[in-house]
C-alpha cells in the first residue's frame, strides 16, 4: 500500500489496531422494511463492532424511527451492553406526546442517551418545525447532542434548514448526518460558520472526494466517524476512509479523538 | 498468504459530469492498481456508457494496448443495427483481449430479451462469455434481469454496481436458482453481515472481487475482504480465483 500512514498499514494488516479504536457516532438496529439486515441485534451488532475495534456505537434503533413510540426497542438492545452503546432518543414531530413522555423519561435513562435523532425527510416536518421545538431547547439546555439526517436539495433537513437550528441552539452539538449529502460546500460552509456543528461521514464514503474536500476545507476535527450500522460493514467504511485521508493525526480524529472529546463534554465517556 | 486481487469492475475515463481523479487512461488505472497492490482488472471505457459504445469500445482497445494486467470488457447495443456486433466480432474480441460484455439497456434504450439476443446469447453461453449486468442508473433493472434469466438460465452473469440499499432480497433468489450468477462484492462489502451470509448460502464461487473505483474507494472493498468473517481459501478464490476461473474458459 503505496502513500499510506503506518497506522493505515497496520489497519490494512490486522483489522483493527489496539490503540486507535473506532467510535461510530451514527448507527441503527434493528429490522428494516426495504432491506434484509443479517445484523440485526445487539449481540451481533457488537460482534462486528469488536473485529473492528469499534469501541463505541451511538444509534437509534430503526423501531424507534419507523413507528411511533419506539425509543423503548433502542434502550433495551443498549441495556445489554452498556459501556459499548449508548442511544439517540428519536423524535418524531407527528407525535408530540410521545416526544413529551420521552423528554420527561430522558433522565431515567441518562447513562444511555446522549441526546436527539431526528428524520425530517421521512416524517415529512422540517427540523425547523415547532414539532420539534421542546426537543430543541431540551437538548441546547443540556448541551446534549443532536444526530439530524441531512441531504442536499432538501427542504426538510438541508443546509438552510441546519443554518436555522445552529443559530437557534448554540449549545446543542450539531451532527450533520450525511453531511448535507450531495451539497459538500454547504456542509462545509455549515461547519465552519459554527462552532457547534459537526461533519458525519454516513452516506459520505460511497463516492470519492467529498472526504477529501472535507479534510482541506474544514479539517479533520470537524469530522465524525459513522456507518448507519447495520447499512453500512465497519471494514468497508474504514478502508474508505484509509483511501481518502492520508495523514495518521488526521485519522484519529476522524476514528475516535473527536468523539471521545465530545462525550466528555457530555460526561458520557 | 497474501491475497491477490483482481478487480472485475473498474472503468477508465470519466463520467460527462466529472468523478473525482478518475483514471483518463489504462495507464493512470495501471497506476492507481500499483498504489494499492491490485494485480488485475476487467475494464471499460466510461464513454461505452456516456457517449456510444460504438466510439467507447474502439477507445477502450486503444488505451489497453494489449497490456497483459487488463481484460476488456466491450458494450453491446442489438445486433441488427449492427452499430456494434457485426462479422468476426468473436475473432475482434480476442484480437483485443476482450473478455467480457456489458450491456445498459436502459441508458441505451432497447430491450433486454431473446427477442433482440436470441441467437447472439446462445452464443455467449456456448463460448462461456459472461455478460455483466450494471445494476447502477441506466444499467438494467431486477425485472429485467428476472425475465432474461428465465429465457436464458445458462447465460454466465456477473451483477455489479450492487445498490446502496441492501439487494439480498432481490439476489438471492437468483443465486438459488441459477448457478451462473455471480455477484461484484463492491458495494455488496457494504452492508454488514451481507458478504458473509451470501458466501454460507451459495458458497465463495459465487462472488467474484470489484471496486467500483472511481468512484469508490479500492480501499473500502478491498479492507471489507481481507477481514470479512470467510476462510483463507474463499478470501483468496474471491478476490481473484473466480474471475481468473471464468475468463479461462472463455472460447473466442
Amino acid at each position: 500500500m503505496r502513500n499510506m500512514s503506518q497506522l493505515a498499514k497496520d489497519i490494512f494488516k490486522y483489522g483493527r489496531v489496539k490503540d486507535c479504536p473506532v467510535y461510530d457516532m451514527h448507527g441503527h438496529m434493528g429490522s428494516h422494511y426495504g432491506i434484509h439486515f443479517p445484523t440485526k441485534s445487539a449481540e451481533k451488532t457488537v460482534k462486528s463492532m469488536q473485529a473492528a475495534n469499534v469501541q463505541k456505537l451511538i444509534f437509534s434503533h430503526h423501531g424507534s424511527l419507523m413507528m411511533r413510540d419506539g425509543n423503548s426497542l433502542s434502550l433495551k438492545e443498549a441495556r445489554k451492553f452498556p459501556g459499548l452503546l449508548k442511544v439517540y432518543c428519536t423524535i418524531n414531530p407527528n407525535f408530540p406526546e410521545v416526544t413529551e413522555k420521552d423528554l420527561a423519561a430522558f433522565d431515567e435513562a441518562r447513562h444511555v442517551y446522549v441526546g436527539i435523532k431526528l428524520l425530517a425527510a421521512y416524517h415529512k416536518k422540517p427540523i425547523t418545525d415547532d414539532g420539534y421545538k421542546k426537543a430543541w431547547e431540551f437538548a441546547n439546555k443540556r448541551k446534549l447532542f443532536a444526530l439530524v439526517h441531512t441531504w442536499g436539495d432538501n427542504n426538510m433537513n438541508g443546509p438552510e434548514q441546519i443554518d436555522e437550528v445552529a443559530r437557534k441552539y448554540p449549545d446543542c452539538k450539531i451532527f450533520m448526518g450525511h453531511s448535507c449529502h450531495g451539497e459538500w460546500d454547504k456542509a462545509v460552509l455549515l461547519a465552519n460558520k459554527y462552532k457547534n456543528v459537526y461533519l458525519e461521514l454516513t452516506a459520505v464514503p460511497d463516492e470519492r472526494g467529498p472526504m477529501e474536500k472535507f479534510i482541506e476545507k474544514a479539517g479533520s476535527k470537524k469530522i465524525l466517524f459513522g456507518t448507519d450500522m447495520p447499512w453500512f460493514s465497519y471494514h468497508n467504511y474504514i478502508g474508505a476512509v484509509l483511501g481518502a485521508v492520508r495523514k495518521e493525526e488526521d485519522l484519529r480524529n476522524i476514528f475516535y479523538l473527536n468523539a471521545k472529546k465530545l462525550l466528555g463534554e457530555i460526561g458520557q465517556l | 498468504m497474501k491475497i491477490k486481487f483482481f478487480d472485475a469492475n473498474a472503468y477508465i475515463g470519466t463520467q460527462m459530469l466529472g468523478v473525482y481523479k478518475s483514471a483518463a487512461t489504462a495507464a493512470e488505472l495501471l497506476e492507481k492498481m500499483d498504489e494499492v497492490e491490485i494485480e488485475k482488472a476487467l475494464v471499460y471505457h466510461m464513454a461505452q456508457f456516456d457517449y456510444s459504445p460504438e466510439e467507447g469500445n474502439k477507445m477502450l482497445v486503444e488505451t489497453m494496448a494489449g497490456n497483459k494486467r487488463l481484460f476488456g470488457c466491450w458494450t453491446l447495443l442489438p445486433p441488427q443495427t449492427e452499430e456494434v456486433i457485426a462479422d468476426n466480432f468473436f475473432t475482434q474480441m480476442k484480437k483485443n483481449r476482450i473478455f467480457a460484455l456489458n450491456l445498459f439497456p436502459v441508458h441505451h434504450r432497447f430491450l433486454l430479451n431473446g427477442v433482440v439476443f436470441g441467437e447472439f446469447f446462445k452464443e455467449l453461453i456456448k463460448r462461456k462469455i459472461p455478460l455483466v449486468l450494471s445494476m447502477r442508473e441506466g444499467g438494467a433493472t431486477w425485472e429485467m434481469l428476472y425475465s432474461l434469466l428465465k429465457e436464458f438460465p445458462n447465460l454466465t452473469c456477473i451483477l455489479t454496481d450492487l445498490s446502496i440499499w441492501g439487494v439480498d432480497r432481490y439476489t438471492f433468489p437468483l443465486l438459488e436458482k441459477y448457478e451462473k450468477v455471480y455477484l461484484e462484492s463492491g458495494v455488496l462489502s457494504l452492508h454488514e453481515g451481507s458478504f458473509e451470509m451470501t458466501v454460507k448460502k451459495f458458497g465463495a464461487k459465487r462472488l467474484v472481487f470489484g471496486t467500483g473505483f472511481p468512484e469508490k474507494y479500492q480501499e473500502a472493498s478491498m479492507l471489507h475482504l481481507l477481514h470479512s468473517n470467510i476462510s483463507k481459501t474463499d478470501k483468496q478464490k474471491i478476490a481473484a480465483g473466480n474471475m481468473e476461473k471464468l475468463l479461462s474458459e472463455v472460447k473466442l
